[in-house]
């Protein structure tokens, strides 16, 4: 679970399954977008921050795995085609979203400690002590606030609302005071701003968006041919059961014949692709009492097909 | 011996009647034996054993008693071939329509043919008789065994047994018309004091009592089999 404070929001809950991705985020690189976007997924979340229309950072991160740069893109793709996502956009400023990349793929020091437990202020003097660059980020099951730090100096102030950096440290103290809450000690090691390249221009993001979309493709008609697979074999299966209760019935009142004749009737039925229903057995039993005629009288042929009736009606509703 | 005559009519009155009921309420496949065996009524019977019916002396009558026995045979042998194919096959076609039809098509292109040619003197008769009993003879013998192959394809239906009292039929049918030809052959008619030609004689008589019987019987059965 990546927290970041939610910032100024521009599109909240959207399913990106249903967004052309690249195209958005052109638009967000036309727009001189800077803020980031989160993406929510089952397997995981994917952030892409923007800094004045440059996508300057992309993570995804599961429990088991941290993907960066064009494997966080081609995975955060994977995912929101799924169809099950959730997308939020929220609008930072410029240093702000610096940080929010600096917070992302920083060193943990220390994670979810209890601010109960620990001295804090013993923890921002070894900050600034050890002249520290990274992020302290204070949450509860309700709010998150973030301090930046920069050679052991605070940067600021950011919690969830705020568009840029604040002085005053009211919120995110107060956020610190909440029950339950948390703080993670996050550190960057030198100057990660002038390393950072856009990554729309280094990627072909649309080449990464059409090869998942052929991979979805791909895999949706195979989920397609198994369900298909399943499906015959259901309807196989059902086929071979009437069939065999037809010729258990039938060899009880007309004996061996009694089974051919249900053999092949049964193999005359024309079912056109649909499967077997009692509207296409109807046939059958019309065909076979004919047939019947030759070798047992009409009561004893009625008697067989209110028996083959009952139990292949009952079979079908059954399965 | 009128009286035993008459109690032969009775008994093939009764046996073609039901034969000729029972092909009626039945699958088709059953019409060509039905029919088959109703013909034997109208072919011989009548004009054997009611000689005193006005015109049964004609000779066109007589030879037409004997080229219907003829049509009778082959369309039940016909009709027992298509009931194996079927047990066979599985497979049976045509309509009831067609088959009487057929048949009634055939006797009347036979009386035809009867009456185009000269009248038929008794030598004409006597080898029409004996190409009716001719096969009559063998093709029971072939319908018995027809019918065995039958039975056994079918042995465990309802209708099973049925096949089993038609071979006693053909067996009786088998001595009644071999009996007769026996005799035309060796024209014993003439040498009645032999008694090749007694056995002969009371095997004709004897089998013609029992076709009758088995042949009413069998087919009351069917019926009770196929109810």
């Amino acid at each position: 679970m990546i927290l970041l404070p939610r910032g100024n929001p521009v599109k909240e809950n959207v399913n990106p399954g249903k967004v052309n991705l690249p195209e958005a985020l052109d638009k967000l690189r036309q727009g001189k977008f800077t803020g980031y976007l989160r993406f929510d997924f089952s397997e995981g979340t994917g952030i892409f921050i923007f800094q004045a229309g440059r996508l300057i950072s992309a993570l995804f991160e599961t429990g088991r795995e941290n993907l960066i740069a064009y494997d966080a893109i081609a995975r955060t793709f994977h995912e929101a085609l799924k169809g099950d996502g959730r997308l939020d956009i929220y609008r930072l400023s410029p240093e702000l979203a610096y940080s929010i990349h600096a917070l992302l793929h920083g060193e943990m020091l220390h994670r979810g400690q209890d601010l109960q437990l620990i001295d804090i202020r013993s923890l921002l003097t070894r900050m600034r002590d050890e002249q520290r660059s990274g992020c302290l980020r204070i949450y509860s099951s309700a709010h998150i606030a973030l301090i930046f730090y920069r050679d052991g100096k605070p940067l600021g102030f950011f919690h969830d609302g705020s568009t840029d950096i604040e002085t005053t440290a009211d919120t995110s103290m107060s956020v610190a005071r909440e029950p339950g809450a948390k703080v993670d000690v996050l550190i960057t090691r030198g100057d990660v701003e002038k390393s950072l390249a856009d990554l729309m221009e280094t990627a072909n993001i649309a080449g990464l968006w059409n090869k998942e979309v052929g991979e979805r493709q791909r895999q949706r008609e195979e989920q397609e041919n198994a369900a298909s697979r399943t499906l015959e074999m259901r309807e196989g299966e059902r086929r071979q059961k009437t069939l065999a209760l037809l010729q258990k019935t039938a060899q009880q009142h007309l004996g061996k014949i009694g089974v051919s004749l249900v053999e092949k009737e049964f193999d005359r039925l024309k079912l056109n692709g649909l499967p077997l229903g009692e509207a296409q057995l109807n046939g059958l039993y019309d065909n076979l009492a004919k047939a019947a005629k030759l070798v047992a009288g009409p009561s004893k042929i009625e008697q067989m097909l209110d028996e083959m009736k009952k139990g292949a009606r009952a079979l079908l509703k059954g399965s | 011996m009128e009286q035993f005559q008459l109690a032969l009519a009775v008994f093939w009155l009764l046996a073609g009647g039901v034969a000729f009921y029972f092909s009626i309420g039945n699958a088709r496949v059953w019409t060509s034996i039905a029919v088959g065996f109703f013909l034997i009524l109208l072919g011989e019977i009548i004009p054997g054993a009611l000689p005193f019916l006005p015109g049964m002396d004609d000779p066109y009558i007589l030879t037409m008693g004997h080229i219907i026995g003829t049509i009778a045979i082959l369309v039940m042998s016909h009709g027992f071939q298509e009931y194996y194919v079927f047990t066979r096959t599985l497979d049976f076609e045509g309509n009831k329509l067609l088959v009487y039809l057929s048949v009634a098509g055939v006797v009347a292109a036979s009386l035809v043919f009867l009456l185009i040619n000269p009248e038929p003197t008794p030598e004409v008769r006597r080898v029409v008789r004996i190409v009716e009993n001719t096969n009559w003879v063998f093709l029971s013998l072939i319908n018995i065994d027809l019918i065995r192959k039958i039975y056994l394809n079918i042995r465990d239906t309802p209708i099973s047994k049925g096949f089993l009292a038609f071979m006693a039929v053909f067996a009786c049918i088998f001595l009644w018309k071999g009996s007769q030809l026996y005799i035309d052959v060796y024209g014993l008619a003439n040498k009645k004091e032999l008694i090749n030609y007694t056995i002969s004689y009371y095997t004709n008589l004897g089998g013609n009592l029992l076709a009758s019987i088995s042949v009413g019987a069998t087919f009351i059965y069917l019926a009770k089999l196929l109810r």
